[in-house]
C-alpha cells in the first residue's frame, strides 16, 4: 500500500536481514518458555476460562495438540473450536429472538424471501418462512429489510491497534530490530474495548481475524478469531493462523531478493521439522542461532499442516512457488493479495488454496503486481477459487466497516451476488476451521446475525441491528457519540464537554 | 484575460502586460500560446515577440521593469476533436443542485451548449444522437487531493517524486516538475469518471510548495495536461507531519510550527513589498527620472518568497492540511494576521465541530467519507462529516481521494457520506451531493467558471453513468472531456493505456484504464 496519504509514507517501518536470536534467548530453558506462554495464554482468556466449559489449552504443546486434533478432522475441528464461543457466550437474558419476515440470505442455501430467523440461547433455533415466533420472544418486523449471517473480516490487526502512527496505541507488529517473529501471538496484546471493534461492528462485522503484522522476520506471528462484542471472553479461537510476507515483502526481510525470502522460508519450515521431531537433540547440537526456538515451536502446527499459513503473495511466479511449496511440505495455505492470482487461478483450485484479496486493487503499483485487474475476484470465483476480501485501504482494521462495498465492486467488475456475500460470511468461517459455526444461517450455528436495511453491497445501506453470539449489540460507537455532541453547533449554557457521551 | 489576471505575479501590477517584459513572462518557453486562454486576440504575435526577446536582457532599461515570469511551464493543452453530440434520455444532475429526469445535453465545439429536459432541448443540426436512456450524467468529477504523477505506480524510489522533505519550507518546489505523465493511475481514473485533478507536494513540510491543476487527459508532457488557466495553489500542513519531520532541526512541535509559519509570512510580506516598491521607483524613474539616471535596480528573485508572495496577493490559492478543529481556527487567524486567504481545508476530519465557522469564513473542507485513525489527529473523524459541513448555510464540502484507489470511485465515497448524512436528517440528494465532487471542487480550485457544472459555455467534461452513481454497482461508461469522448467503457479502442503498460506479459489481458 502505498501513498495512501502523503504521511504514510512514515508508516513503512525498515526491516532489512534475517532476525539472528541471542543465544541465551535460544537457550532459555522451554519449560520455562511453555510455562511463560500457558500464563499469557491463561490471563488474556481468562473470562472466556471462567466462563466454565472452555478448554484453554495449559501450555504451546497442549495448543498444538489441540490444533493438530481440530484441523486433522475439520468436522471435529468446527465442533471443538467453536464449543470455546458457545461456552464463552451469554445466554440471551431476554430469551429468544424472532427476525420476521425479512429476505434471509442463509448463505448455506437459496435467500428465502418473506423468511423467519428464530435466535435461542446465543444459537439458531429455526430459519425459514412462515414460522411461529416462539411465546415470549422479542420479535423484530424485517419486512423489507435483509437478513444475513455476520460478516467475517478475513484479516486485519483488529484489536491490535487503535491508531496507526501512535506506538503505544498500536501492537500490530514490533519494530524493526526485534528477533522473534512467528512465536508473537495476538491474543496477548488483544483488546477488546478498542473503539475500532464497535465502530466496526456498527458496519455489520461480526467476527473476524485479529492477525499481527511482520516486523523483520518473514512471520508476523500467530492470529486469532474475536467476535466484536467487545467483551472480554471474544477470542473464538485463539491460533487461528500463522502470517507471513512474502513476494516483494518477503524479499526485503531476507537479503532484498525473492530467492532469498523462499530459502529462508523453506530453511524455516525444514528447522521446524527438526525441532518438532527431537526438540531435546535439536536444542543440545551445534546449529546456528539463526533460528529462535520460540517461533519453531510457534510454526510447529503449520508444518504440520494444522494450522492455516497466510501468506501475503503478489507475482504469479511467487504463488506457483506457493503452491510448489504447499504440496512438497503438506502445508495448509491461504494467499493474502494475490494481485496475480487471477492468471493462475486453475492451479490455485486444483491446490485447493484461497485467496484473500483486495478487489479493489488494479494499479501495477509494483512490478509483481502488474496484472492486477478488478475482475480478479470474478475470474477467481469462475475458476472455483474460494474467495475472501480484505481492505487495505483507509487502513485496514480501522475500516473492515467498507468490506461490503468492495464486495459490490468485486460484482460490478463479474462476481456473483451471491459469492460475494460468500465471501464476506461463510468462506472465512472455512478458512479458519470454524464453518460448522458461523458464516451461514443454519439450525445449530452461533447465532452472528446482521439485519440490513437494504441491499448490503449497497453504499447507502447500513445495518438495523447486529446479533453476535444471539446478543443484539450496541450500534453506537465513539464515532457516533461525536457525531451526536457535535450536531448542534450552537453555544449552549454550557460548553460541549457537557452534551452526549455521558 | 482570466490567466493574465489569475497569474499575475503579486498582483499589484496588472499593466504590466503591456510591456515586452510580462509579454515575455507570459509565453516564456510555451510552444504554444492557445489564443482562447490566453484571451488576447493577438497571442500569436505577442508569442512571436516574446520568444524573439527571449535572449534579451530582462533588466534593459528599455524593456520595462523586471518582471518575475509567471508562467513559465504554460500548457500546451489542447482539446481533442469532438462532435457535435446530444446525450438524449437520462437523469441529469448538473452540479448546480438541479436534477433534470429524461434530459439531454447538448455538447458543441468542446463547450456544454445546452442542457435541459429532453423535450426542451434545441438539438442543433447535424447533431449526433446518443441514446442515454437509463443512464445518469454528471460533469466530470474532480479531484482536488490527488498525488498520481508524483507517488506514481510502479511506486518505488525511483519514482517517489511527492515529497520534498528535506526543510518545513519548500515553497520553492513545484509538484508539476516531479508528475510522471505515465503513471497508470491516470487511466484509471478516467474510467472512475475524473477528467480534472489537483496534484499536491507535501505533506511533510509546513509549505509543501505548488500544486498542479491537470486535465486528465493522456499527454508526454506535463504541460500537455495543465489546466488552461487554471491558477496556482500551494500546499501547507498543519501538525503531526511537519512536527514529526524535522524533529532535530524544528518544529518540532506545534508551536513551532506556527512560529516557521509566521516568520515566512514575515518574509515574504517583506519580499512583496521589496518588488513593489521597485515597481514604483521604476515608474517613478520613467516618468521624472533624469536621463543619465540609472534605472532602479530589481530585487533577487527567491523562489521560496516568490510563491508566498504570490498567495499574500491572492494570486496562489492556499491547500491546507489540516485534520484538528483547533488547529484550523488559528490558521484562520493566522491568515487574517497576514492578509492572505485559506482555499481548503484537506483531510479535515475535525471540520464537523467547526463547520459553522468554516461557512462564516467561506472555506471548503475536503474530507474523506471514513477513513480515520491512522494517527492521533485522525482519531474524531465521524461518517456525517461531509454532511455536517454540507448542511451550514455556504458550507463547502468536497470529497477528495489522496488515493490512486480512492480517486476511482469518488462517487462511491460521496454516496456513503450523503447516505449517512440523511440518515441523521440532512436533507441532502444526490443533486445536491454531486456538487461535492465536481463544483465545489472547482470553486475551491478557482475554475469554476470553466468546469464542475453542466452550464452552457463550460468545459464539455461530461460523465454518462451506466446507473445512478451513488450506486456501488455503478460504473463510468463514456467520459467526455471538452467534448472529446476519451473513454469509452464498451470501446477497448477508447481505453488509454500508459507506456509502462505497454508490452509488459500478460498486456493482452490487462492494463489500461476501465481495469
Amino acid at each position: 500500500m502505498k501513498h495512501i496519504l502523503s504521511g504514510a509514507v512514515f508508516l513503512i517501518v525498515g526491516g532489512f536481514g534475517i532476525a539472528a536470536v541471542s543465544a541465551q534467548e535460544a537457550e532459555t530453558p522451554e519449560t520455562e518458555t511453555a510455562a511463560q506462554e500457558a500464563e499469557a495464554t491463561a490471563a488474556t482468556t481468562e473470562a472466556a476460562a471462567a466462563s466454565a466449559t472452555a478448554n484453554e489449552p495449559a501450555s504451546e504443546e497442549a495448543t498444538d495438540a489441540a490444533d493438530d486434533t481440530a484441523d486433522a478432522a475439520p468436522a471435529a475441528a468446527d465442533e471443538a473450536a467453536p464449543a470455546q464461543t458457545a461456552a464463552a457466550a451469554p445466554v440471551s437474558a431476554s430469551g429468544s429472538v424472532a427476525i420476521m419476515n425479512g429476505t434471509v440470505h442463509t448463505i448455506s442455501g437459496a435467500a428465502i424471501e418473506n423468511g423467519d430467523v428464530i435466535i435461542r440461547d446465543g444459537r439458531i433455533a429455526a430459519v425459514g418462512a412462515n414460522l411461529e415466533a416462539p411465546l415470549g420472544a422479542e420479535v423484530i418486523d424485517a419486512t423489507g429489510k435483509i437478513v444475513t449471517p455476520g460478516l467475517f473480516a478475513p484479516i486485519s490487526s483488529i484489536g491490535l491497534q487503535e491508531l496507526g502512527l501512535d506506538r503505544e496505541a498500536n501492537d500490530a507488529g514490533p519494530r524493526t530490530g526485534f528477533p522473534l517473529g512467528a512465536a508473537l501471538d495476538a491474543q496477548d496484546a488483544f483488546d477488546p474495548s478498542t473503539t475500532l471493534i464497535a465502530i466496526n461492528r456498527t458496519g455489520g462485522i461480526t467476527r473476524g481475524l485479529s492477525a499481527p503484522e511482520a516486523g523483520d522476520t518473514l512471520f508476523g506471528g500467530r492470529a486469532a478469531v474475536i467476535d466484536f462484542s467487545g467483551e472480554a471472553s471474544s477470542i473464538t479461537k485463539p491460533r487461528a493462523a500463522q502470517t507471513a510476507e512474502m513476494g516483494y515483502a518477503g524479499a526485503r526481510r531476507a537479503g532484498d531478493t525473492r530467492m532469498g525470502a523462499w530459502a529462508v522460508l523453506r530453511e524455516y519450515l525444514d528447522e521446524t521439522a527438526a525441532y518438532a521431531a527431537n526438540p531435546t537433540g535439536y536444542l543440545t547440537r551445534a546449529r546456528e542461532d539463526r533460528f529462535a526456538i520460540a517461533d519453531l515451536k510457534a510454526l510447529a502446527p503449520v508444518v504440520r499442516g494444522t494450522q492455516p499459513l497466510l501468506v501475503s503473495v503478489n507475482s504469479a511466479p511467487d504463488i506457483r512457488n506457493l503452491i510448489r511449496l504447499k504440496n512438497a511440505y503438506r502445508l495448509n495455505v491461504i494467499i493474502v493479495g494475490g494481485s496475480e492470482a487471477w492468471t493462475v487461478a486453475d492451479e490455485l483450485a486444483a491446490a485447493n488454496i484461497p485467496v484473500i484479496l483486495d478487489p479493489l486493487f488494479n494499479l501495477p503499483a509494483q512490478f509483481e503486481d502488474i496484472a492486477a485487474t478488478q475482475a480478479a475476484a470474478g475470474r477467481l470465483h469462475e475458476a472455483g477459487v474460494d474467495i475472501a476480501f480484505y481492505n487495505p485501504q483507509g487502513f485496514g482494521a480501522h475500516n473492515l466497516r467498507a468490506l461490503p462495498q468492495l464486495a459490490g465492486n468485486a460484482v460490478a467488475y463479474g462476481l456473483d451476488y451471491d459469492a460475494a456475500l460468500e465471501a464476506l460470511t461463510l468462506t472465512p468461517a472455512e478458512m479458519f476451521g470454524l464453518s460448522s459455526q458461523l458464516g451461514s444461517i443454519e439450525i445449530g450455528k452461533i447465532a452472528d446475525i446482521v439485519i440490513w436495511d437494504g441491499d448490503p453491497l449497497e453504499l447507502t445501506t447500513r445495518p438495523e441491528a447486529v446479533f453476535i453470539n444471539g446478543e443484539a449489540q450496541s450500534l453506537e460507537n465513539r464515532q457516533t457519540k461525536l457525531r451526536d455532541r457535535y450536531r448542534d453547533l450552537t453555544r449552549g449554557d454550557l460548553p460541549h464537554a457537557y452534551r452526549g457521551g455521558q | 484575460m482570466q490567466k493574465n489576471e489569475r497569474l499575475n505575479g503579486f498582483g499589484a501590477r496588472r499593466a504590466g502586460f503591456t510591456t515586452l517584459a510580462a509579454l515575455l513572462a507570459l509565453a516564456a518557453c510555451g510552444p504554444r500560446q492557445d489564443a482562447d486562454q490566453s484571451g488576447e486576440d493577438a497571442g500569436a504575435t505577442q508569442t512571436a515577440a516574446a520568444q524573439d526577446a527571449g535572449a534579451a536582457e530582462q533588466s534593459r532599461a528599455d524593456d520595462g521593469p523586471v518582471r518575475p515570469p509567471l508562467d513559465p511551464y504554460p500548457s500546451t493543452y489542447e482539446p481533442y476533436p469532438s462532435e457535435t453530440i446530444v446525450l438524449t434520455g437520462a437523469t441529469i444532475l448538473t452540479g448546480t443542485g438541479a436534477r433534470i429526469d429524461n434530459g439531454a445535453v447538448v455538447l458543441a465545439d468542446g463547450k456544454i451548449a445546452a442542457v435541459g429536459a429532453a423535450a426542451d432541448v434545441e438539438v442543433p443540426d447535424g447533431a449526433a444522437t446518443v441514446d442515454a436512456n437509463g443512464k445518469w450524467i454528471t460533469p466530470g468529477v474532480i479531484d482536488i487531493h490527488s498525488h498520481l504523477g508524483n507517488y506514481p505506480s510502479p511506486s518505488t524510489d525511483s519514482t517517489s517524486d511527492g515529497n520534498e522533505a528535506t526543510s518545513p519550507n519548500t515553497a520553492e518546489v513545484w509538484t508539476e516538475h516531479s508528475v510522471w505523465p505515465q503513471d497508470a493511475g491516470f487511466t484509471r481514473a478516467i474510467a472512475g469518471g475524473v477528467t480534472t485533478l489537483q496534484i499536491l507536494p507535501g505533506s511533510a513540510n509546513l509549505f509543501g510548495g505548488r500544486a498542479a491543476i491537470l486535465k486528465n487527459v493522456p499527454s508526454r508532457t506535463v504541460q500537455g495536461m495543465k489546466f488552461p488557466g487554471a491558477p496556482y495553489g500551494m500546499k501547507m500542513a498543519c501538525g503531526e507531519n511537519p512536527k514529526r519531520v524535522y524533529e532535530n532541526s524544528g518544529p518540532a512541535t506545534r508551536m513551532a510550527n506556527f512560529s516557521h509559519y509566521r516568520a515566512a509570512w514575515i518574509d515574504a510580506a517583506e519580499y512583496k513589498k521589496s518588488w513593489e516598491d521597485y515597481w514604483a521607483d521604476y515608474a517613478e524613474w520613467e516618468e521624472n527620472g533624469e536621463e543619465d539616471e540609472d534605472a532602479p535596480k530589481a530585487p533577487s528573485r527567491d523562489l521560496k518568497k516568490e510563491t508566498l508572495a504570490g498567495v499574500l496577493s491572492g494570486d496562489i490559492r492556499v491547500n491546507m492540511h489540516c485534520y484538528r478543529a483547533d488547529e484550523m481556527a488559528f490558521v484562520l487567524d493566522m491568515a487574517r494576521e497576514f492578509g492572505y486567504k485559506v482555499a481548503t481545508f484537506h483531510h479535515a476530519i475535525e471540520a464537523y465541530k467547526i463547520a459553522d465557522y468554516l461557512a462564516e469564513e467561506g472555506v471548503c473542507a475536503a474530507v474523506w467519507s471514513d477513513w480515520w485513525g491512522f494517527k492521533l489527529e485522525a482519531y474524531d473523524t465521524v461518517l456525517e462529516n461531509a454532511a455536517l459541513v454540507h448542511a451550514q448555510p455556504n458550507g463547502c464540502a468536497i470529497i477528495h481521494s489522496d488515493s490512486d484507489i480512492g480517486i476511482q470511485r469518488l462517487n462511491q465515497e460521496t454516496a456513503k457520506a450523503m447516505g449517512d448524512g440523511r440518515r441523521i436528517g440532512i436533507d441532502i440528494t444526490p443533486k445536491d451531493a454531486i456538487a461535492w465532487i465536481t463544483a465545489n471542487p472547482a470553486k475551491a480550485m478557482g475554475i469554476d467558471d470553466q468546469t464542475g457544472t453542466l452550464e452552457p459555455g463550460k468545459m464539455a467534461d461530461v460523465v454518462v453513468w451506466d446507473r445512478n452513481p451513488f450506486s456501488v454497482y455503478a460504473k463510468a461508461e463514456r467520459v467526455y472531456i471538452d467534448g472529446a469522448l476519451l473513454f469509452d467503457r464498451n470501446d477497448p479502442s477508447l481505453s488509454p493505456r500508459v507506456d509502462f503498460e505497454i508490452g509488459q506479459e500478460g498486456n493482452d489481458f490487462t492494463g489500461g484504464a476501465g481495469q
